[in-house]
């Protein structure tokens, strides 16, 4: 066993034995999950000790048979991008289950569960190769994201849940039609045998046909990312998710959209990638500044967070296709960035919610005088979500737009405007909460955050200043990999 | 076709084993008390029927028989004092034999070194031993299998539980299995007559019940049309070919010589009649409320089952009998399984009573199993064959665990009444869920299998449209099946129905194990796919 079935395998072991014993204590339960969850970290760690920097292509291949009627196998290997990707998933959900530890005690081993289950897919979803198992665990992770929001959310959590889950399975559903095309046409659901033939022109798919099937594969991840303007079931999900369905709703999933982007849509169907990738920026650029504007008017700072994440997430798709290395780089590096500010403002929101039971923005003032510790790390994660230099949030976003200004000046000009708006809400938002008077009883009761809770915060603020001031090794990672799909997508012709 | 009758006993051994236990059951019945007087006679003529049977060279047939012959006598040795549980052990026996059989069969087709068993007309051709009856066997009989421990309790609680009950299922599933390897007119209408007739029966077992009363009315009335209408067609194709055996009809239609208007008319005729049986759109109508009123093992077992049996006569016209007329019926079916499709889906958004929801959903998978007959290829014959397994073991699950809410609650089962059961059976809540799951084809649940094989199938024959639209509808589907799931694990329990909400739902032994091997087959199916897939692809190719 190599170490990606290792790391897709231990959660799902976890989930195995939680569920044998449905009636364990809580305390049993939560020390299972911390621990089931820090060894698939552990097993990701190998991962990245195994991976080869140098190599840009798919290594540490791992394949199993599954059906082989179909074709279908388990097939494994990571790029520089499914790494990063794999790790911030294994990093977030240790965090997000303590995080949990107080505000979830209904029904904890589903909770837990459905939480590893989620981490193993979301983790294979990364890690495969194969076309149908892609399809399988990206539309898999709707079920226990699902139950998580449904469960476990607030008070709108039913109409949220079933939102999300139909907007994603549309999407899902019309990739599903376009890779049963695309098997139709090369005979096999191996991804790196249909890449390696388009790009070396031994299979040649007519622009008709690149369209229509890059349509198929956008709608699913445009959905997922979510790109405007599909992106109205998110902050619904967002709002009414329990703060860790939010944490790695924002964290991972909204990735598995741009990571599709990135593996699939683009090196598959270069010619239409360069064709849609105009009317992409548009696109982007209009969620950036939807998004920032939308998020600027809003009295639920969980809302608000929520619709920052269709701006910061417009970011991600604009760099993507910017179709330059600085651009697209920084688009992967901003993935992990996102996740990491957006979590943690997700668990900022979790922690004083469970305290005050409110997210009203009006409802807060003056908090700083209160809470001190709280309001630092609040200033410290909204800075990092605007991208104030020496946080990483400026080392992704600032290489995205010099990136996409080489390739399209008004698209840069524009989205520039989305990160002046970002500084507007989230340091108005920071403002009214934290700073004026201390009016209310309870403002001057509130609490600051416990042990655990800074041991939760902690490792997300070392990491938001460690990539801030030193970002050069996930630069490293990152760039090879995107180099090496950026010269498919320019070996077929596509790129100017 | 030679001209002496050659008696092939060993081509329908499944279906004597099981015509014989619907007798020795039905005459335990009459001789309630005294078993042993029908009992070792009965079972004597089975050992020596055997016998004769091993003799002839079937050995494994034989020996089945032999031994069905022995335990027999000694059922009610072993067996509780109960005449209605002896009853079900007895059906539970025959169809677990049938079974056996049919997979052996199938284990031959797979077996050793590769080579196919070849497809061999019995019966002067009347009947066809080929990879579409075999398939059709297997999902019949273990469709049959889960419904008997289903229903058992329920129906004893009910008072309904009647001695003939497994007769009939068992003479149903005679007619459903001769259905899927009828290779002649005729035999293909007495096949279907006799699952009809038993299924009449069924529907309206409750006669105390003015829903299942309506059931079985509705069913017979609209039954009867559609058998009239099916046998003109039969007529008029007999009138145009002059033959009965369906791969003669096949061969002449091809020829000038025949008239086009009736054979047109008769092919009209007979997808409209076989169009009535397995509920495409519009000849579903029926389809609700006689699931709604049918005794909910019963509705599973026509949902599964009498599906299966009828999409193998469908399967069997369309491609042996009619493929020199495509250019009329691709297109024309096309439309109904898109219609059938889309009705199924958004009429059941409109609906309360759980078994309602069931049955437009069973209307709507219809419409899914259609998309491979159209695509005319052996893909997708295989794949409407996986399809209609993968439907029926979700659908015996979900109908299972409505049995059991149902036996809590000794009345209708509705959307409210669900509420909150992931509380108070957190088991049984699951297993709805998965098989909800499964039927809206969600990844890794047997329904996806099914699902993914007819789209391929569709894809790869360019229906692509028509698979566009399967997307849609299962979108819809999706939705209610989801309404279903969230309000067992969304919604806590109410106290409307005072001090019964708290109530665990009523599990018997059998409800318990059948529903519970249905599940498993929903995960199972949905993990290990690649031998029931092996097994569809070999029927596929073994037909003609």
């Amino acid at each position: 066993m190599g170490p990606i079935t290792l790391t897709v395998v231990t959660p799902l072991v976890g989930a195995l034995l939680l569920a044998l014993a449905p009636r364990s204590r809580d305390r049993d339960v939560r020390a299972v999950g911390l621990a089931v969850s820090l060894a698939t970290f552990a097993a990701s760690l190998w991962l990245l000790a195994s991976f080869d920097r140098t190599q840009p292509d798919l290594q540490l291949v791992e394949s199993f048979t599954w059906i082989p009627t179909i074709g279908a196998r388990f097939a494994f290997a990571v790029d520089g991008v499914s790494l990063v990707l794999i790790l911030l998933t294994t990093f977030l959900v240790p965090l997000v289950l303590v995080a949990s530890w107080r505000s979830v005690d209904d029904r904890l081993v589903g909770y837990t569960a459905a939480f590893l289950v989620l981490e193993a897919a979301v983790i294979g979803v990364f890690a495969t190769t194969d076309l149908l198992l892609f399809y399988i665990l990206f539309e898999f992770t709707l079920v226990p994201m699902y139950l998580i929001i449904g469960i476990w959310g607030g008070a709108g959590r039913r109409a949220a849940a079933v939102k999300f889950f139909l907007y994603t399975l549309a999407g899902g559903l019309l990739m599903l039609v376009g890779l049963l095309y695309l098997q139709a046409q090369t005979g096999t659901f191996d991804y790196v045998a249909i890449r390696d033939a388009i790009v070396s022109g031994r299979f040649v798919l007519t622009d008709v046909q690149q369209a229509w099937l890059f349509a198929a594969f956008l709608v699913a991840f445009a959905v997922k990312v979510p790109l405007f303007p599909v992106h109205t079931w998110l902050p619904d999900a967002h709002t009414e998710a329990p703060t860790g369905g939010s944490v790695f709703l924002a964290g991972v999933l909204l990735k598995m959209g741009t990571f599709g982007l990135l593996r699939y849509a683009m090196p598959l169907f270069p010619d239409a990638t360069t064709t849609f990738a105009p009317w992409l920026l548009g696109v982007s650029v209009v969620g950036v500044l939807y998004g920032a504007i939308v998020a600027l008017m809003q009295a639920d700072v969980k809302r608000l967070v929520a619709y920052s994440s269709v701006s910061h997430m417009g970011f991600v798709v604009l760099g993507t296709f910017a179709l330059n290395d600085v651009a697209t780089t920084a688009a992967v590096v901003q993935m992990v960035n996102h996740g990491l500010s957006t979590g943690a403002l997700f668990l900022l929101i979790g922690f004083l919610y469970e305290r005050r039971h409110t997210r009203m923005i009006a409802d807060f003032g003056g908090l700083a005088k209160q809470v001190p510790v709280m309001a630092g790390l609040w200033l410290l994660v909204s800075l990092s979500s605007l991208a104030l230099p020496g946080l990483n949030g400026f080392v992704g976003e600032f290489p995205i737009l010099l990136g996409t200004f080489a390739t399209s000046r008004p698209a840069a000009v524009l989205a520039a405007f989305g990160a002046v708006l970002a500084a507007l809400y989230l340091l108005w938002a920071y403002q009214r909460m934290f700073h004026g008077p201390l009016e209310t009883d309870a403002n001057r009761t509130t609490t600051d955050l416990t042990r655990r809770e800074l041991a939760v915060m902690a490792p997300l603020v070392v990491l938001i200043v460690a990539i801030g001031l030193y970002p050069g090794p996930l630069f490293d990672l990152v760039g090879p990999s995107v180099d090496r799909v950026l010269g498919e997508v320019a070996a077929a012709g596509g790129l100017r | 076709m030679t001209g002496t009758l050659d008696v092939s006993f060993a081509a329908l051994a499944p279906e004597l084993v099981l015509t014989g236990a619907a007798l020795v059951l039905l005459l335990v019945a009459i001789t309630r008390g005294r078993p042993q007087l029908v009992l070792l006679p009965a079972g004597l003529a089975t050992i020596g029927l055997g016998a004769w049977v091993v003799v002839g060279g079937d050995l494994v047939t034989g020996t089945v028989l032999a031994v069905l012959g022995a335990a027999g006598p000694a059922l009610p040795v072993v067996l509780p004092g109960r005449p209605t549980l002896v009853q079900a052990w007895g059906a539970g026996l025959a169809l677990a034999a049938a079974l056996v059989l049919t997979v052996a069969d199938l284990g031959t087709v797979l077996g050793g070194d590769g080579v196919p068993l070849t497809a061999t007309p019995a019966f002067g051709g009347s009947l066809a031993v080929d990879g579409l009856q075999l398939f059709t066997r297997l999902t019949v009989f273990l469709t049959t299998l889960l419904v008997i421990p289903l229903g058992y309790g329920y129906l004893q609680e009910r008072r309904i539980n009647r001695a003939e009950v497994e007769s009939l299922l068992l003479l149903a599933a005679v007619g459903m299995s001769v259905l899927g390897g009828a290779n002649d007119l005729v035999t293909a209408f007495v096949a279907l007559e006799v699952l009809s007739f038993a299924l009449y029966v069924l529907a309206g077992l409750a006669r105390r019940d003015r829903r299942s009363q309506e059931a079985g009315l509705k069913y017979f009335v609209t039954g009867a049309v559609a058998s009239a209408v099916l046998l003109y067609g039969l007529a008029l194709l007999y009138v145009a070919t002059g033959t009965l055996a369906i791969p003669e009809i096949g061969a002449a239609l091809t020829s000038v010589l025949v008239p086009r208007a009736v054979v047109v008319a008769g092919l009209v005729l007979v997808v409209v009649g076989v169009g009535f049986k397995v509920a495409l759109v519009p000849f579903h109508f029926w389809t609700p409320d006689v699931y709604q009123g049918a005794p909910t093992n019963v509705t599973a077992f026509m949902a599964a089952a009498t599906k299966a049996a009828a999409f193998a006569l469908l399967l069997r016209l369309l491609l042996v009998a009619f493929p020199g007329l495509q250019a009329w019926w691709v297109p024309a079916v096309a439309v109904l399984a898109a219609a059938t499709m889309l009705y199924g889906a958004f009429a059941a958004l409109a609906q309360h009573d759980v078994k309602r929801i069931l049955a437009y959903s069973s209307i709507t998978h219809a419409g899914y199993a259609a998309i491979g007959v159209i695509t005319l290829t052996r893909a997708g014959l295989s794949a409407t064959l996986l399809y209609l397994v993968t439907y029926a073991v979700g659908t015996v699950a979900a109908f299972g665990v409505v049995i059991a809410v149902e036996r809590r609650r000794r009345g209708e089962v509705t959307l409210a009444t669900l509420r909150g059961l992931g509380r108070t059976s957190p088991l049984l809540a699951g297993i709805l869920s998965l098989a909800l799951l499964s039927l809206a084809g969600l990844p890794l649940t047997a329904g996806f299998i099914g699902k993914l094989e007819v789209f391929r199938a569709g894809v790869d024959a360019g229906f692509t449209w028509l698979v566009l639209v399967g997307v849609a509808s299962s979108l819809v589907a999706a939705f209610f099946y989801l309404r279903i799931a969230g309000m067992m694990f969304l919604e806590e329990p109410t106290d409307v129905d005072g001090p019964l909400a708290d109530r665990m739902p009523v599990l018997s032994t059998g409800l318990s194990s059948a529903v519970a091997v249905a599940g498993a087959l929903v995960v199972v199916l949905g993990l290990q796919p690649q031998l029931l897939i092996e097994l569809a692809g070999t029927a596929g190719v073994l037909l003609r």
